[in-house]
């Protein structure tokens, strides 16, 4: 009962044949690939070529037995050519892959939620994109084609998009009927004119980037790229040595400061492969539409009726520089697939919130002040940045005085436990909660802080969860799930009684139906079938 | 806050069926059972410290018996759930308890499930997930013939619904 039956499509039926045959017709993947896949092999190989290569430098053999290697890479490229193939027919998407052991993987259109379009280096010299059409949250639940001209990718992008857009079938997509290709394969195909642009990249706004923990981590992965390079180098090199004895004699605050340096412009680099000529679009139709990237340039199209709510970040660092990101809340982007759910690079505050304004027009739960959790939230915040603290203070004095351990070892504790208090304040003064008429919205934390803005209809169910602690100081922890993003978001240590209030406000009938004094009657049913909770859109 | 008479939340109406604490009280035994053989197993292979051992092991000892005396009587007065023609709503839990309310339009599958001890106990649990992957609903230690006439309910009412349940 999950899926339901697929419709009756009228599918070779006569419309579909006055309609145009390339829908029906299987079509290829674009024949330079066959360019792309022993590229990519080479890439892949290359320290083992190296190797080879430097082998062979040392001795007079005349042999070249790897060569061999190459009329398979290039066969097995070819191979991957001629047994590709895929077509749209019937509501489906279908793509047929393998040789000896065939695959067909099969999507329905209405399951589509996100194409992405990624374009590494060398696509991009021979004018290609990776296609993948993502529908559902785990890696299963994608069709990936490898790779497509950049146009025609475009083209499938549109037709899968936007032949299930409501506003075209006019009914929830899967009562709609498919709007033929021929109609919207031109008219259709995103054009730089028809779009509305919400945000473009200013390259001022590199100066956030050693700001964010993102940051910093693909800094450490330059770092270990960079590192793995030099190994075939060889450490042996003069060049390193000289340098490795110049920093180690320098004073400590100097490596600090080189450290320091070193960090920022890796963070700065990674900001710019990642981010540079963002660009975020809106269609006439209302999907979102981004484009980045320096060498490898990605594009993503969200259909705007996966669009469950944004997600503002405001790490610390960022957000003592006045700076925050935005991202979208949205059902089918994977978790773990790296950032296609970015609205906005870490930019100014006001950029970012006159942007969250156009993409969610509801003032008060973008910008407005947010309800507090009241004094038992703010003690449960102390108790737990203190009790760990004040353990290891505890600890640590008991083995200096039992022990013998230097007396250096406590001397910064004072500092941690101002940092404690400091931090529990903070993490106090983050969280918050509101209701408006279209969204439910909740912050929290204080390092890694986040406003969360969730459409009321994209909640599908709520938990009030009490630990045993909680129980005794009077709140719960109210969730709200949903099928996008994170799967649920959370609202901290709530006054029990504000908890139930937030829910009664969001859906109320649901919780109506389970309240002491009210009594059931046929009615309540039927009103609840208007109620927010309940509709799909 | 502004709602003064909605604030309260009843509990749901329905117990679960009452031999569901021996059927606990099994499953607290069945891990009492690894614990005790690991404890045995440290005795035997290590004979050096026993003086940690019977630290240890008296822990243990008041643990268990503790787990498997409370844990499924506080379980069973914890546990309730009620289906109505629109929601499912359970309360669950004994030292962290929680509530989960969803409407049935969200229902995505409906599970009965029957592990080894539960069938012992002629009993059965009802697991009802939605399009979130964060809390599916679950109800343990049902009765056999009211879990099977619950996912006939819920079934029948998920279906009627239209949609991705998104």
């Amino acid at each position: 009962m999950t899926e339901q039956p697929p419709e009756p499509f009228p599918a070779p039926g006569p419309e579909a044949a006055t309609g145009p045959v390339p829908d029906l017709a299987w079509r290829r993947l674009d024949a330079r690939m066959l360019l792309i896949h022993p590229l990519e092999t080479l890439v892949r190989a290359l320290p083992a070529v190296l190797a080879i290569f430097l082998a062979r430098a040392g001795s007079d053999s005349d042999e070249r037995w790897e060569l061999i290697a190459v009329p398979v890479i290039l066969a097995l490229g070819a191979l991957r050519w001629v047994t590709t193939r895929y077509r749209i027919q019937g509501g489906q998407i279908e793509l047929r892959r393998g040789w000896l052991n065939k695959q067909t993987t099969t999507a329905r259109l209405d399951k589509v939620r996100t194409v992405d379009l990624t374009a590494k280096i060398y696509h991009r010299v021979l004018g290609l994109a990776k296609v993948e059409i993502s529908t559902g949250s785990s890696a299963k639940e994608r069709l990936v084609l490898d790779s497509l001209r950049v146009e025609q990718g475009r083209r499938l992008r549109a037709e899968l998009l936007h032949r299930v857009d409501r506003a075209v079938t006019a009914r929830p997509a899967p009562t709609g009927r498919p709007v033929d290709a021929a109609v919207l394969g031109t008219a259709a195909a995103p054009r730089e004119g028809g779009d509305v642009e919400l945000l473009r990249l200013d390259p001022a706004w590199v100066r956030y980037a050693p700001l964010t923990l993102t940051g910093l981590a693909s800094a450490a992965a330059i770092v270990g790229v960079a590192s793995q390079g030099l190994r075939t180098v060889g450490d042996e090199s003069d060049t390193i040595r000289s340098g490795a004895r110049w920093v180690s004699e320098l004073e400590w605050w100097t490596d600090l400061l080189l450290v320091l340096v070193v960090v920022s412009a890796l963070a700065v680099i990674a900001y710019v492969l990642t981010f540079w000529g963002f660009r975020l679009t809106r269609n006439q139709l209302g999907s979102l539409h981004t484009r980045r990237g320096l060498l490898t340039k990605r594009e993503t199209s969200i259909d705007h009726a996966r669009v469950r709510g944004i997600r503002f970040d405001e790490p610390l660092g960022l957000r003592l520089a006045g700076g925050r990101r935005l991202k979208v809340v949205t059902t089918g982007l994977l978790h773990e697939h790296g950032g296609s759910d970015w609205l906005c690079p870490p930019a100014p505050a006001a950029v970012v919130t006159g942007l969250a304004r156009a993409i969610v027009p509801d003032e008060d739960a973008v910008a407005g002040r947010l309800q507090q959790h009241g004094p038992a939230a703010r003690r449960r915040r102390l108790t737990r940045t203190l009790a760990p603290t004040l353990v290891l203070l505890v600890a640590l004095t008991a083995a200096t005085l039992a022990w013998g351990w230097p007396p250096a070892v406590v001397a910064p504790l004072p500092i941690l436990l101002l940092a404690a208090v400091a931090l529990a304040r903070d993490r106090y003064a983050g969280l918050g909660h509101r209701v408006t008429p279209g969204h439910l919205v909740a912050r929290e934390g204080s390092l890694d802080r986040r406003r969360v803005v969730l459409d009321r209809s994209g909640i599908i169910g709520w938990k009030v969860e009490q630990s045993f602690f909680q129980r005794r100081a009077g709140v719960a922890t109210l969730v709200a799930t949903t099928a996008a993003g994170q799967q649920h978001y959370d609202l901290v240590d709530l006054p029990l009684e504000r908890a139930y209030a937030v829910i009664a406000e969001v859906s109320p009938d649901l919780l109506a139906e389970f309240q002491p004094s009210l009594p059931e009657g046929p009615g309540a049913i039927d009103s609840c079938r208007d109620q927010p909770l309940d509709s799909s859109t | 806050m502004d709602l003064p008479d909605q604030q309260a939340l009843r509990e749901p109406s329905q117990r679960v069926s009452p031999r569901a604490v021996r059927m606990w009280t099994v499953e607290a035994l069945f891990v009492v059972a690894w614990l005790v053989a690991g404890m045995v197993a440290w005795w035997f292979l290590d004979t050096g410290s026993r003086d940690a051992q019977w630290v240890v092991g008296s822990i243990l000892l008041v643990v268990s018996v503790g787990y498997v005396a409370i844990m499924p009587r506080w379980r069973f007065r914890v546990h309730r759930w009620e289906a109505t023609s629109y929601a499912i709503y359970t309360q669950t839990g004994w030292i962290k308890q929680e509530r989960r309310i969803a409407p049935l339009s969200r229902v995505q599958t409906v599970d009965l499930e029957r592990g080894p001890v539960a069938q012992l106990f002629k009993l059965a649990s009802v697991t009802v997930t939605t399009a979130s992957a964060a809390g599916p609903v679950k109800v343990h230690g049902l009765e056999l013939a009211v879990a099977e006439e619950l996912v006939e309910g819920l079934t029948a009412a998920a279906v009627a619904e239209k949609g991705d349940a998104t």
